[in-house]
């Protein structure tokens, strides 16, 4: 959910990088931390496994985008990716304004993309937010490698919904595509919260 | 549903600051953090230096949220309070309402049961507050008006 101070003339808003395990969501944030300029950034903190998988969340605060006297800030979260992690995954969800969902490119793991974008629709159904309308987009992670799928077939498992979102092809370890999808984001974020309803919540 | 927004207009900033300045004074705890459970900082009161309160609001809001699944394994509907202790300073956060969380920094100043006592009394403040808040309009003033296309600034670019 976005905060807004009117004291501080801040916004506030958290996006979650989405997806099955080791496709490169962790990466995506390390990168962006060291490529921000500090006043863009706080700190990257990692709650991770001793082998560096992450166990509950990356986190990152950054600061991207403005409008109207207002500095949007965006809180930047990964969810572990493996499958018997998913309670915590479904925490982190938890008030979410945007997401991205990072699919890995290699034919090998479009089951697991596919697995894990249903998971995803799941634990969002948990809290009653809607896909249709959540802001989001998709990136296909690891473009680089040599046995990956054409975009078009990602594109045809992965965003078949009613509302085609924007994707990107990236190569996050290299930073390829990381900005792209990261300005695309918060921007349909912050975009989002002038279109809502005003009002009372539950 | 879609995602909502949260406002903490001018005057509930203010209220809210009164109490958390109140309940430092009467706790003698030395920061005090108002965190929405989603990880985000509504509000600070303290003089912790070079505390990095936007790291500690998203991590003690999912420690809090860890326990609370944790209550609910347990047959509780959650633990309100959580406590750590550390050598020189320590960490207690309780359950504002169901969507925030109140944390407290103390040191040997003061005792957990102080901290306790005064915070139960602060987080029924701001929870009154922030229900008063949550009936208010969230996009006033400059915030009302629908966004035209080319009013968001443009987004950042990695350091070359």
């Amino acid at each position: 959910m976005s905060i807004i101070n009117y004291a501080k003339k801040e916004i506030s808003f958290k996006i979650v990088y989405y997806g099955a395990g080791v496709v490169g969501k962790t990466v995506n944030l390390q990168y962006i931390h060291r490529s921000l300029p500090d006043d863009n950034r706080g700190n990257l903190i990692s709650l991770a496994t001793g082998d560096e998988r992450t166990l509950f969340f990356d986190f990152l605060p950054v600061s991207t985008l403005s409008v109207r006297n207002f500095v949007a800030k965006f809180q930047l979260y990964t969810v572990p990716g493996q499958v018997y992690y998913n309670m915590t995954r479904k925490l982190v969800l938890r008030g979410v304004d945007g997401i991205v969902f990072v699919a890995d490119s290699q034919w090998d793991r479009l089951q697991e993309n596919v697995e894990s974008f249903r998971n995803l629709e799941e634990n969002l159904r948990e809290y009653q937010y809607d896909l249709d309308e959540l802001p989001y987009v998709i990136q296909y992670n690891k473009r680089d490698l040599p046995n990956v799928a054409p975009v078009e077939y990602l594109e045809f498992m992965l965003n078949r919904r009613p509302r085609r979102v924007p994707c990107f092809e990236a190569v996050a370890v290299d930073g390829k595509g990381v900005f792209d999808t990261l300005n695309m984001v918060s921007r349909m974020v912050l975009v989002s919260g002038f279109a809502k309803e005003q009002g009372v919540h539950q | 549903m879609s995602t909502y927004d949260v406002a903490i207009h001018e005057e509930a900033a203010r209220r809210i600051d009164g109490l958390l300045l109140q309940f430092l004074a009467e706790s003698s705890a030395m920061d005090a953090l108002l965190i929405d459970r989603s990880g985000q900082l509504l509000a600070r009161a303290g003089n912790v230096e070079a505390l990095d309160t936007v790291s500690i609001s998203a991590l003690a809001a999912g420690a809090f949220s860890s326990t609370a699944a944790m209550a609910r394994l347990l047959g509780e509907s959650e633990f309100t309070v959580l406590f750590h202790q550390g050598i020189k300073e320590n960490i207690h956060v309780a359950a504002v309402d169901d969507q925030a969380i109140l944390l407290a920094i103390f040191d040997h100043h003061t005792t957990v049961g102080m901290v306790r006592l005064f915070a139960k009394e602060a987080t029924a403040g701001i929870r009154a507050i922030l229900a008063e808040s949550r009936a208010q309009p969230t996009r006033v003033g400059a915030l009302a008006a629908p966004l035209a296309a080319g009013e968001v600034g443009p987004g950042v670019r990695e350091r070359v």
